[in-house]
């Protein structure tokens, strides 16, 4: 059912465990669904004075594609810059793991969304200009969670 | 160097041994495909060789004499036969050096590999999911497979001599389903899966007799093929209750009485639990059907041959039993129906199984599943006695070696073969791939492994969150489960579930 992909991240994640310190975190997820997803960034500015992510870990408790999407994610985002971090789709994480069962394509959308939330919540913390397609990106995230807890 | 069929066949049935308390002969020839014979006369010689000795009594066997780490190949094949390499004719040969050479060789490895090394060399597959299907017993097999020759091509509906065997064979395994069950022969039909037999009976019943009622009872444990084809009569202007349970599983006594009403025409609830392995009182149950005049059906899928069932006894109007839960092939089964009941047919056709049941009768399987439940029966105590006993010593050492984890269903009312346990703050999918990787086979009742992406309904239905339902394994033993494979479990499980506690946000 899973790719060759998916398994190798599954058994040996990269990036996980905590962070001591992190600039921000995101959450998503609840326990009554399975899956819920941790993101910690540590922030940094590049030589260009842009900010990017210097490092990132993940915590995770969910299924094998739960746990491999927040690995790949965590891989994608790792030195990007904050504004090249928030492009990045679903989608790249289902190709980076050479597809997705079908059902557990809501998993990619949790690790995107993870991050998402964690790049928001320390734009809010660090008093940045929050665009408003963001700003619809983070509102669309909490009105799905609240729907799911309930 | 000569190692002859003796010590191969020796060496197999002697891996059996390893790590197990006893075992009787009659067990290992059965796995290893031995004749028991033949198998007794190798065990004797190693007794006398001192490497294996008897215990009586009603566990009786053969156990090693000494640990296994001490036992060299050396000694055992020394035993079974005259190891030794030499010059084919004995003398004193030009090549005699080389062959002693070779022989000092042979006789330093087989010195340094022991027993204990066929245990660690072996390719461990370790399936713990007997309840999911049986592996079929090789007995069973081999009494299956003359029925597919053209001396038992006959359909059992042709008058000639070809149908007539055929028929006559298939009316000899419906006696012995008859007393197994206690009960007449032609109140056994035989089908071609549990889920078909219970299809029959929910659609069956309820087609037959909306007349007087289109109310139907089911518990809210029930196996999905129930469930399913309740919801699908819900469809069809039929009215579905569902009965609960407590936290063991256990249904609501009480509850039934009071959802019965006069147009109630049955009751649907599982023997067994296929998940939690709940045992329903079914004397209670069958009592108050009776009292209230309201057919009473039971699928006993996982229970049958492993909880008596004597249905003379029984206030049972209906009962479901499948083969491939009992070592016997996939794609055979039973339905009880008792002398009166009035049912719908699901399959219309030929008139096979006194019109209950049209389909030409698959022979082979109908053979097979009923040496299955003869072998099931005969073994009965012993088999039932060794898999509680495995079972409870599983139980009792994941609650001690793993904090935060707890039994799902009745610590004592429970198939013997049935062990469910909730961890907290993993979930079971990933416990479930990761156990894989150590070639360890189990199930979980976490909706990530669920086509539906919904928790376990039967682990809902007694109480659990359904976070507590997602970290939930099922691990079902079965005949060929040694305590060595329950002992590699034991070793790997805690390390299994500390990895993904510490994946997890979640800490203690």
């Amino acid at each position: 059912m899973y790719s060759q992909k998916v398994l190798e991240h599954f058994r040996t994640p990269h990036n996980f465990g905590s962070m001591d310190n992190p600039s921000t975190i995101g959450q998503v997820g609840n326990l009554a669904c399975g899956d819920v997803m941790k993101l910690y960034l540590k922030i940094a500015k590049n030589s260009k004075g842009q900010e990017f992510i210097k490092d990132i870990k993940f915590e995770t408790l969910g299924c094998a594609a739960a746990i491999a999407t927040s690995s790949v994610v965590t891989d994608l985002a790792k030195n990007k810059t904050l504004e090249e971090a928030i492009e990045i789709k679903n989608e790249d994480v289902v190709k980076a793991l050479d597809d997705l069962p079908t059902i557990k394509i809501h998993c990619s959308l949790l690790a995107v969304d993870a991050l998402v939330e964690a790049i928001y919540n320390y734009y809010q913390k660090t008093g940045q200009k929050i665009s408003p397609d963001f700003e619809k990106k983070h509102n669309r995230i909490i009105t799905c969670q609240s729907r799911l807890k309930h | 160097m000569y190692i002859s069929t003796k010590s191969r066949y020796g060496l197999r049935a002697l891996s059996n041994l390893l790590g197990q308390d006893c075992c009787s002969v009659k067990k290992i020839a059965q796995k290893e495909h031995l004749s028991p014979d033949y198998l007794e006369k190798i065990f004797s010689r190693l007794k006398k060789a001192g490497i294996l000795k008897v215990v009586r009594g009603a566990n009786g066997g053969y156990v090693l004499n000494n640990e296994a780490k001490n036992i060299t190949l050396k000694q055992v094949i020394d035993a079974l036969e005259k190891a030794e390499f030499s010059c084919p004719n004995f003398c004193a040969c030009n090549s005699k050096s080389v062959w002693q050479k070779i022989q000092a060789g042979f006789n330093q490895v087989l010195e340094s590999l022991s027993l204990a090394d066929l245990d660690e060399n072996e390719e461990k597959e370790i399936y713990l999911d007997y309840a999911a299907s049986t592996p079929i017993d090789p007995e069973v097999l081999k009494t299956m497979l003359p029925y597919f020759s053209q001396k038992y091509s006959g359909n059992t509906m042709s008058l000639h001599s070809f149908g007539s065997k055929s028929s006559q064979i298939v009316e000899t395994c419906r006696q012995t389903f008859a007393k197994i069950l206690n009960v007449l022969p032609k109140e056994i039909i035989f089908t071609a899966s549990a889920t078909e037999s219970n299809n029959t009976v929910l659609k069956g019943i309820a087609f037959a007799n909306q007349k007087k009622g289109k109310h139907i009872i089911i518990s809210s444990i029930e196996h999905d093929c129930v469930l399913e084809s309740a919801n699908w009569l819900k469809t069809q202007g039929f009215e579905i209750s569902k009965i609960s349970v407590d936290k063991y599983g256990l249904l609501n006594l009480d509850e039934l009485k009071k959802t019965i009403r006069p147009d109630t025409i049955l009751v649907s609830v599982i023997h067994g639990n296929n998940e939690i392995g709940t045992v329903q009182d079914l004397e209670s149950i069958g009592q108050i059907c009776k009292d209230r005049g309201v057919y009473f059906h039971t699928d006993a899928s996982q229970s049958f041959t492993k909880v008596p069932l004597d249905l003379s006894k029984l206030n049972i109007d209906l009962l479901t039993a499948s083969s491939h839960k009992i070592y016997g092939p996939k794609g055979s089964a039973l339905l009880y129906i008792k002398t009166g009941t009035k049912i719908t047919p699901l399959l219309h056709g030929g008139g096979h199984e006194f019109g209950l049941r049209s389909s030409t009768l698959n022979l082979p399987s109908i053979v097979a599943f009923t040496k299955a439940a003869e072998i099931a029966t005969a073994n009965f105590s012993q088999e039932n006695k060794d898999l509680i006993k495995l079972r409870d010593y599983l139980i009792k050492n994941i609650l001690k070696s793993i904090p935060d984890s707890f039994l799902n269903g009745h610590p004592t009312k429970r198939l013997s073969n049935n062990i469910n346990i909730s961890f907290a703050r993993v979930e079971g999918e990933s416990l479930l791939l990761e156990l894989d990787f150590y070639k360890i086979a189990v199930s979980t009742g976490s909706a990530c492994s669920s086509s539906s992406l919904e928790p376990s309904h039967v682990l809902l239905a007694t109480g659990l969150k359904p976070e507590q339902a997602h970290g939930s394994l099922r691990f079902s033993i079965g005949r060929f489960t040694t305590k060595t494979e329950i002992d590699y479990l034991l070793k790997v499980l805690p390390q299994v579930i500390n990895k993904f506690r510490q994946l997890s946000p979640f800490k203690k």
